[in-house]
């Protein structure tokens, strides 16, 4: 089969051949014959898909060659196109070496897996683009004598191409622009200018190493002599004249910067400068740090800090008492043991803190005790009781001031407490035989035991530097001398004027202080059978109580509003069958009863009006100034008691009426007023707000069947707002920054070490009792 | 016993389970290190205490009563004022992944939140979860065997945009032979930061975004341009190259202006252009307010104005009555302050009345391009009502006004930038360019360039979204040191680049297909589709399904 055969490509009549028919009249020629001479006439896909079997197979391509020469090329077939050559030569050639003397246009050897592509002259664009390499079989490669087109190497995958730059399309350009795009194999030898535009991150630019520069001088007489320039192999062995484009392993070009400039080098290079060289806002805001820092942060940095205001706020048992008790302390003292201490302390708040704390007073202290939201408030009141028999604080030496207090009422009787215990002479003149007013006067003994007010009453007078007159009708001349007498004259006379309405039959109606008095005295008036109270509040619930006591059967307490009766005097009328009705207005009172405005008759023998009492305050001086509200005068007073002369005070209910604690409170702070004029201090009235109830922490305290003693309500005391030095912040603390420091007079205080803190805020959400705050600084 | 003490129910009372964001704490896993609590931008979390009783339950025991237990968990503050953000800090500094916010769709916070009878204000964005309109554009007339097939990866693209007044080529040319004026025009990466001012943003965030954009230009040759919003720019910042990259504004606050024009002898070029600012899209018809708190003594320098102070822009210019002065004053006056060298142009919210601001400017030769900002557009501070419901989006407005033009045959002469929600869900490209396709020559961006260059947390479920309040926690919106620290304006400029350069590989990603290369594809709606009848008539664009 070795006879050659011509193949033509224009038949008989000298028309071209279709490649269709051409490509059959070669697959026939084939089968006789693997030395083909074909006269091709522009028919596509010539010289492939020729399988001999290990047989050489010959093509010799004359005439005008179509596209895709030597496309499908088998392993075996070499193909000689002894002129140039259009498209795509070698495309998906497997195998076949194609040499053409001349150029190629675009697309050579695009998708080639095997086999040579041999140029002698040079190619157009997208040369060696897609070309495989299956390493099973050899590495395609592409010879080009010239220069390629653009766009070069594109997504090759493993072919190599020698490009050697004699006689270039493009000398200034052997490579094309922008070659080896999406490179990820192969090589490219190359010999003469590139323009650099190849990319850089799928080849990079080399110099041939030994094994490199062999493989190629090894293969170089062959192609030269295939394209018949061997009279160039000294030209193109000069080592220094050739460099290569190698592409990057995936493995390197992960480890490649891609980035142009870092920025670092950025900042120090292009956008420092810019400013002169500096911050740009170095001007703006001279020396401000605008450094990174993380999300937590400690010192300056925290945008919130502890506070350890221990005692800063008021407990709620000492803010709402209108004393200001410190019950809190009371306990503290008697959990750290100093029962006496804590009783002396009750004290110097009260002269009578067993009658009116321990009976009278609807305590606001354990109105507001935090603990009753643990189980039950603090029992003020059994700890208030066991004081009856305390002995009376010690007094200060005297200091050589007198004050006069005109009542002796609970106001009034504070106010000397406070004063006496101070050092300060002082002289209660009382128009009745007994002090305590109202208290002694009213007060049923059912509440408040005659006893216990007397014990208290004993120790009020045996208190130094106080004297008490009896019986002592305040008039102007009297007021006057005691002015001219004393240091300073406080005003304590209560209100002691019942307050009437003048509706027809006005005169038949007692006034309850006066049936109060009366029914407390030892010749109590006698009542009827049904009695109507007019005023239904507590003290009209007292006159009920003691109504009943004088033998009436039925008592009617009306109001023209709701009741403002509460508690235990309303209760206690309740009990013993009081009835209230409202709204009532009185129309007038008749023999039969009251009659209301509907003309409705409520039968009475006995109608007693419970609608307050006001001052009598026909003794003081003009330098005094009264303040008319509702039809009465009071006292006009700042709020250290102090009225318009600045000689004299005005406390209790001569001021504004209130409770008799109100009136102990209103005592001590006029007293406490004074004694800092005397000292010439500055006076401060009690100043704190109280503990916010969210800031405690109830669910550190258990719920307990409350006990009933001293120790044990000592033990219950949630200890609002005051550190019960219980170390649970320096637990819970997680950085560790708090600690216990003890202070040269005894105390101690818990520090945070601003270095540590986080400002969490835990100190804060663990205090049982109030005292670390976090605050913005 | 357990303690019965009456639990107050007040009309503005909230249990966790009503608030919009619930924290979740495991305390299986917390190892009470406190950082959550050390890290929650509006203090909501505490440590509780919380107790419980065990009784004592032994049918045949004649032993009674009840023991009690107390645990310890990281709760939330249910306070209006201080719920849950959702901004997820605590479970970024939580060590143990113990805790978190999750989303509570029922929350009924909204109906208590006006206390002290305000409006509800927030900053951030608009809150409509799911896919935007923009969203739901696409992209369908692919050409392969029609056009060139275009590969994003190995050819090149011109992709850029052109910001100012583009003359009608023969009077180009006119005007060229004869020596007369010819407007300024600037080509840009049509990827615009939008206005965000130094002031509403911290200095470590607009420096950062600022050296990110230096990079873009000086490095890598994208021309992105940034927009500073009304609030002035640091002197430095002024006289520096990179000045040519920033995009000023004029507000109704006229904010930091006399700094701009002390500055002007001493620059070393011209801004890319100025914006006027009229309206924005998160608060038509509203002014803009810098909370006192956030005046620090660097804001307040640098915006002219006392430290600590509020400072409000009005919703309008005081000075201004109608579009025809508007024009003539603010842009004749803002053109000659750079000797006419400059492109001005005005910035309005999103409006039906959109066409006629269009139409006066296409009447005035200073006027360089018109920029409207849509309903989903971000800001520092703004009423809910405002940025839920006031506005109008951003596609129809765009659209409306680029058919006009072309009824004119004027939309090769007058760009239009849009703005308001473009990338507000991440798509930013797909976004853009479906608004470049229906006849915008650009976009602004604000929330997109937050989240992805300093990572905003922002959500469309109002997570976070307290930039008014100075309280940011990723330091973008806050002027506290102690907060904007945290923010290193180096990592900023680093995400500006990689972000753009993404952006411009996903331009050309879409461009390819389209069998574009060499001109950004304004107008092409022809390449548009959306599976909604009603939005594709709307548009005048394909209905696909």
């Amino acid at each position: 089969m070795s006879k050659k055969i011509i193949v033509k490509g224009l038949d008989a009549n000298g028309q071209r051949i279709n490649t269709q028919i051409f490509e059959n009249l070669v697959q026939e020629a084939f089968t006789k014959s693997h030395d083909l001479v074909l006269e091709t006439y522009g028919q596509h896909n010539v010289g492939g898909r020729l399988k001999s079997n290990g047989e050489p197979v010959n093509i010799e391509i004359n005439g005008p060659c179509g596209q895709r020469l030597g496309c499908m090329g088998m392993p075996g077939t070499k193909i000689v196109c002894n002129g140039p050559a259009s498209d795509d030569v070698g495309w998906l050639n497997i195998g076949a070496e194609i040499t053409v003397k001349g150029d190629a246009t675009n697309g050579i050897c695009n998708a080639m897996a095997e086999g040579k592509v041999y140029i002698g002259g040079s190619i157009g664009a997208r040369g060696l683009t897609m070309t495989k390499w299956n390493p099973d079989y050899n590495r395609p490669e592409l010879w080009v004598l010239g220069s390629c087109g653009d766009s070069f190497a594109e997504f090759n995958c493993g072919g190599i191409a020698v490009v050697c730059g004699i006689e270039a399309k493009n000398a200034d350009n052997v490579l094309g622009y922008r070659p080896c795009v999406g490179m990820v194999g192969g090589s490219i030898y190359y010999r003469g200018k590139i323009d650099g535009s190849y990319s850089q991150i799928s080849v990079k630019a080399v110099l041939p190493d030994d094994e490199q520069w062999q493989w190629l001088m090894e293969r170089m007489p062959n192609y030269l002599e295939n394209i018949g320039r061997s009279d160039l192999l000294a030209t193109l062995s000069k080592r220094d004249e050739w460099a290569m484009l190698v592409s990057i392993p995936p493995q390197e070009r992960a480890l490649m910067k891609t980035d142009p400039m870092s920025m670092a080098e950025f900042k120090q290079k292009i956008w420092n400068p810019g400013f002169g060289g500096g911050d740009p806002i170095r001007d703006l805001a001279p020396g401000l740090d605008r450094s990174v820092i993380g999300m937590v942060e400690t010192g300056e940095l925290r945008r919130k800090k502890p506070f350890w205001a221990n005692r800063d706020k008021s407990a709620p048992c000492a803010y709402y008492c209108p004393v200001h008790i410190p019950t809190i302390d009371r306990l503290k003292l008697m959990r750290e043991g100093k029962g006496k201490e804590a009783y002396d302390m009750l004290l110097e708040y009260t002269p009578l803190p067993a009658s009116v704390c321990g009976h009278i007073c609807p305590n606001l202290c354990m109105q507001n005790c935090s603990r009753q939201k643990v189980d039950e408030k603090i029992d003020v009141q059994m700890l208030a009781r066991a004081a009856k028999d305390h002995p009376a604080p010690k007094t200060a030496p005297s200091i050589g001031k007198k004050v006069a207090v005109i009542g002796g009422g609970p106001a009034g009787m504070n106010a000397a407490w406070q004063l006496a215990r101070a050092g300060v002479e002082v002289h209660i003149f009382e128009q009745d035989h007994q002090l305590g007013g109202k208290l002694a006067q009213v007060i049923p003994w059912e509440r408040m035991p005659q006893a216990i007010w007397m014990s208290e009453i004993d120790r009020f007078m045996a208190m130094d530097h106080i004297t008490v007159n009896f019986g002592v009708t305040m008039t102007k001349d009297k007021f006057a001398e005691l002015k001219k007498d004393f240091d300073h004259v406080i005003v304590a006379v209560g209100t002691h004027q019942p307050r009437t309405i003048p509706f027809p039959g006005h005169e038949r109606v007692i006034p309850a202080l006066d049936f109060l008095k009366s029914a407390k005295s030892d010749k109590p008036m006698k009542v009827g059978k049904q009695v109507v109270i007019i005023g239904a509040g507590n003290v009209g619930c007292d006159v009920a109580c003691d109504a009943y006591k004088l033998g009436a059967e039925q008592v009617t307490l009306v109001d023209i509003q709701k009741p403002l009766a509460f508690g235990k005097e309303k209760a206690a009328a309740e009990a013993l069958g009081a009835k209230f009705k409202w709204p009532v207005q009185t129309k007038e009172v008749t023999e039969q009863g009251l009659v209301d405005a509907a003309g409705q008759l409520i039968e009475a023998q006995t109608v007693i009006i419970s609608i307050g009492d006001v001052p009598a305050l026909k003794f003081l001086p003009e330098t005094v100034e009264v303040l008319t509200v509702g039809g009465a005068g009071w006292v006009k007073c700042n709020a250290a008691g102090r009225t318009s002369d600045p000689k004299v005070s005005a406390v209790g209910d001569v001021e504004r009426p209130g409770l008799a604690t109100s009136a102990l409170g209103a005592g001590k702070k006029t007293a406490e007023a004074l004694l800092a004029e005397f000292r010439g201090e500055e006076w401060h009235d009690f100043g704190k707000e109280v503990v916010p109830q969210t800031s405690l922490t109830y669910a550190h305290y258990e719920p307990q069947c409350v006990g009933g003693s001293e120790g044990a309500e000592a033990e219950r005391c949630m200890s609002c707002g005051t550190c019960r030095d219980c170390h649970l912040c320096e637990t819970i603390c997680p950085e560790g920054a708090i600690t216990r420091e003890k202070l040269p007079d005894d105390t101690f205080r818990y520090v945070s070490d601003d270095n540590k803190c986080i400002a969490c805020g835990f100190c804060s959400d663990t205090c049982p009792c109030g005292i670390w705050l976090m605050r913005p600084f | 016993m357990v303690s019965i003490r009456s639990i107050a129910s007040h009309p503005s009372s909230l249990s966790p389970n009503d608030l919009p964001w619930k924290i979740v704490h495991r305390e299986d896993r917390c190892t009470l290190c406190g950082k959550c609590a050390a890290v929650c931008p509006v203090n909501t979390l505490k440590l509780t205490y919380m107790r419980k009783r065990m009784p004592k339950i032994v049918l045949n025991s004649t032993e009674r009563g009840s023991s009690y237990k107390t645990f310890v968990g990281i709760r939330q503050n249910t306070d209006v004022g201080r719920r849950c953000i959702g901004c997820g800090s605590c479970s970024m500094v939580c060590p143990n992944e113990a805790i978190g916010p999750v989303h509570n769709a029922s929350d009924r916070y909204r109906f208590q939140a006006t206390a002290g009878g305000g409006a509800i204000t927030r900053g951030g964005r608009r809150n409509e979860p799911g896919a935007s309109l923009l969203d739901r554009i696409i992209f369908n007339r692919i050409s392969m065997l029609t056009d060139p097939a275009l590969d994003a990866g190995r050819h090149e693209f011109t992709y850029n945009t052109l910001l100012g007044r583009v003359l009608p080529p023969e009077e180009y040319v006119r005007r060229k032979l004869s020596g007369e004026w010819i407007p300024p025009v600037r080509e840009i990466f049509p990827f615009v930061i939008g206005s965000m001012s130094f002031g509403a943003l911290s200095p470590n965030m607009w420096l950062g975004l600022l050296q990110g954009v230096a990079y873009c230009n000086e490095v890598l040759g994208i021309p992105v341009v940034m927009a500073t919003g009304e609030g002035g720019c640091p002197p430095w910042v002024l006289k520096s190259p990179f000045l040519k990259y920033i995009i000023l504004q004029i507000a109704s606050g006229y904010f930091g202006w006399d700094e701009i024009i002390r500055a002007i002898p001493e620059m070393q070029c011209d801004p890319a252009a100025i914006e006027i600012k009229y309206g924005q899209g998160a608060k038509p018809g509203d002014g803009g307010l810098l909370m006192w708190f956030k005046v620090s003594k660097l804001i307040a320098r640098l915006r002219g104005v006392p430290e600590g102070v509020d400072l409000p822009s009005p919703p309008v210019h005081q000075t201004l009555y109608s579009i025809e002065e508007s024009v003539m004053k603010m842009i004749q006056s803002m053109s000659m302050a750079w000797n006419f060298k400059v492109p001005v142009y005005p910035k309005i919210s999103g409006s039906t009345s959109a066409k006629s601001v269009l139409n006066n400017l296409v009447r005035n030769p200073y006027a360089s391009a018109l920029m409207i900002d849509g309903i989903d557009g971000g800001t520092g501070a703004a009423y809910d009502i405002s940025l839920n419901a006031t506005g109008h989006p951003i596609a129809s407005n765009v659209r409306d006004c680029y058919l006009d033009l072309c009824k004119q045959g004027k939309q090769n002469e007058i760009p239009i930038f849009a703005a308001g929600g473009v990338g507000k869900n991440g798509n930013v490209v797909q976004n853009a360019l479906a608004l470049i396709m229906l006849g915008a020559s650009g976009v602004h961006m604000g929330k997109f360039i937050m989240q992805s260059a300093a990572g905003c947390l922002g959500s469309e479920q109002n997570r976070c979204n307290v930039c008014n309040i100075g309280v940011c926690p990723k330091g973008i919106t806050s002027q506290n040191p102690k907060i904007y620290r945290r923010l290193d304006p180096d990592d900023v400029a680093q995400r500006v680049v990689e972000t753009f350069q993404s952006i411009a590989t996903e331009v050309k990603k879409v461009m390819a297909p389209l069998g574009r290369s060499q001109s950004l594809p304004i107008g092409m709606s022809d390449a548009l589709g959306i599976a909604d009848k009603d939005a594709a008539d709307r548009l005048s664009i394909r209905y696909v399904c």
